[in-house]
């Protein structure tokens, strides 16, 4: 039935999605509360290296999909709580300390993932991880489990959306655009930043479970900073403050090179092991200068509220 | 925590809604307000002074988003010297600062909204109150708050702080940049909104003139220090000349 779909597609259009979710949560963090993260790799990996450990090393008395559960749930907790953690640590920061404490904790788990080898098998990696349900040949559960992550990002774009018209929302604009005012209005804009961080930190590990899964094998190389630049590249491109920001500037970066040209453009075989990855990462850089220089908002360009509130008010 | 302005009843005149004793501030290691102590009771109660006399520094310290260094600050009878500003809201304090006053990315309508997330009463109840007090917002809820003038930035920064349904309102020089005609309309809506709305004002303005026009009482403040309250009527040139140290 999926002859069609090369295993190495299902993979591509994996991290494709995988990034979009992540660019979308830090379009909460950044582009509506100003909160900087420059961590994404943290949060993620910590995700996947709890349920890695949870799942892999741990023996529980129930198999899947119970075992699968417990242990997301358990990783997803993980990266919540830590998010509270470094969100109370950066929240009276500026946005130059707050990235600079945030890329330390997603450094401390790298560090991690490399050096407790006992727990994590260090540059060996880690293995034993599977589906929680076989529906046939290996490139059917991969394709199973790309849809559910693409639901799991759909939802996250829903809740993106949401928070968009929502009091919440307003709130975190609020917060983001002149704290101290926000402050004055009665709301605490330390327990809407705490919260905000807390959910999306947890859902960030949500998409490191879910990547644990796919891959069924945990290395550290999983949770460099590339995947954090790689969010960052394409929210910056698509438009920080937009919703769909982060979508389309995934499809512009991300999907582009890791799809379009790896699988569609005919080009020398060791320019894919050689060439196109260097030139990814200088083409993602060269693109975000010129987008900050000449379209500093984005793709998308900056926030468009007076149609939102036309959309939901029905304005004349 | 005290309780909620929407459960205490409306102070009468006689009574101090704001009651500000030895208050000092400033930032860090400068000390910009020194010993001030007066009491803003249900009235329009102007502080006046030059530029750099401490009246910004005095509202924010009063809203709470600078911390006291000493002295107290209470607000109708109960000790909120180190309550959090979003507290102070809560218990009915407005503050319209002077710059940076409204959301910019929010629409006008947002900006609003924004204002009644404290407060019991309905939110269409309050909004066309504000609609009365700012009839020209009425048209224009769906515009970005960022493109406003001057004028209407004030308008939705006093109506976002209304909404909040407060009992004192601290207004940061409210007429500053703004056209004559717009000061004129803006000392006229001050006024209304003290009168018919029940809110003590705390207004500091450079425009002596006209803030004597719509004020019950009158304090001067320069270097950080505040001279004696007195009635508006009484300030005449001469004190004010002694007042401002000229």
């Amino acid at each position: 039935m999926l002859d069609w779909l090369d295993a190495f597609l299902i993979s591509g259009l994996f991290g494709v999605v995988q990034i979009i979710g992540l660019g979308l949560l830090v379009h909460l963090q950044m582009g509506l509360t100003r909160v900087a993260n420059f961590g994404v790799a943290g949060f993620w990996g910590l995700g996947l290296y709890v349920f890695g450990i949870l799942y892999g090393k741990v023996d529980w008395p129930f198999g899947d999909p119970w075992q699968f559960l417990v242990c997301a749930i358990a990783a997803t907790a993980a990266s919540a709580l830590a998010g509270l953690f470094v969100a109370w640590l950066i929240s009276d920061l500026d946005v130059d300390g707050a990235l600079v404490g945030t890329l330390g904790f997603a450094t401390v788990i790298f560090l991690l993932a490399t050096a407790w080898s006992d727990l994590t098998g260090g540059a060996a990696g880690l293995g034993g991880l599977g589906f929680p349900y076989d529906a046939g040949p290996a490139k059917t559960n991969e394709f199973i489990w790309f849809v559910l992550t693409t639901a799991i990002v759909a939802g996250i774009l829903a809740y993106v959306l949401w928070v968009h018209r929502s009091p919440y929302g307003r709130l975190l604009i609020a917060v983001g655009t002149n704290e101290p005012l926000a402050r004055s209005l009665g709301k605490s804009s330390t327990r809407a930043k705490l919260t905000l961080f807390t959910i999306t930190s947890g859902m960030m590990g949500l998409l490191g479970v879910m990547q644990a899964v796919m891959f069924r094998f945990i290395i550290p190389a999983n949770v460099t900073i590339n995947i954090t630049l790689a969010a960052l590249a394409g929210l910056i491109l698509g438009g920080i403050t937009r919703a769909w920001g982060a979508v389309v500037g995934v499809l512009f970066t991300v999907a582009l090179f890791d799809i379009v040209i790896q699988f569609y453009v005919p080009l020398p075989q060791e320019w894919y092991t050689q060439a196109i990855p260097v030139a990814r990462e200088a083409i993602f850089g060269l693109a975000l200068v010129l987008v900050l220089l000449f379209r500093p908002k984005g793709m998308l360009g900056e926030m468009k509220r007076p149609q939102l509130m036309r959309r939901i008010h029905d304005f004349k | 925590m005290p309780e909620t302005a929407a459960e205490t009843p409306t102070p009468t005149t006689a009574e101090a809604v704001l009651t500000i004793s030895n208050l000092c501030s400033g930032y860090g290691s400068v000390q910009v307000l020194h010993d001030l102590s007066f009491e803003v009771r249900n009235e329009i109660f102007t502080i006046l002074g030059a530029n750099g006399a401490g009246k910004t520094t005095l509202l924010r310290t009063l809203a709470h988003l600078l911390p006291v260094t000493s002295g107290s600050i209470g607000f109708r009878g109960t000790d909120v010297t180190h309550a959090a500003a979003h507290e102070t809201a809560r218990l009915g304090v407005g503050y319209v600062p002077q710059e940076a006053a409204v959301f910019p990315d929010l629409t006008i309508l947002e900006n609003l909204q924004v204002g009644a997330m404290i407060g019991d009463r309905a939110f269409d109840e309050c909004l066309e109150e504000v609609f009365q007090t700012f009839p020209d917002l009425r048209s224009k809820t769906h515009l970005r708050a960022g493109n406003l003038s001057g004028g209407e930035s004030r308008m939705v920064a006093c109506g976002r702080a209304l909404m909040q349904d407060p009992k004192v309102l601290l207004l940061d020089e409210p007429t500053a940049g703004l056209s004559p005609l717009y000061v004129e309309q803006f000392f006229e809506t001050i006024e209304s909104i003290h009168r018919t709305r029940n809110v003590a004002v705390l207004l500091t303005e450079q425009n002596a003139t006209k803030a004597l026009g719509i004020a019950d009482r009158v304090m001067v403040l320069s270097l950080g220090e505040g001279s004696t309250p007195v009635d508006a009527a009484e300030m005449t040139k001469e004190r004010l000349k002694e007042a401002y140290k000229l």
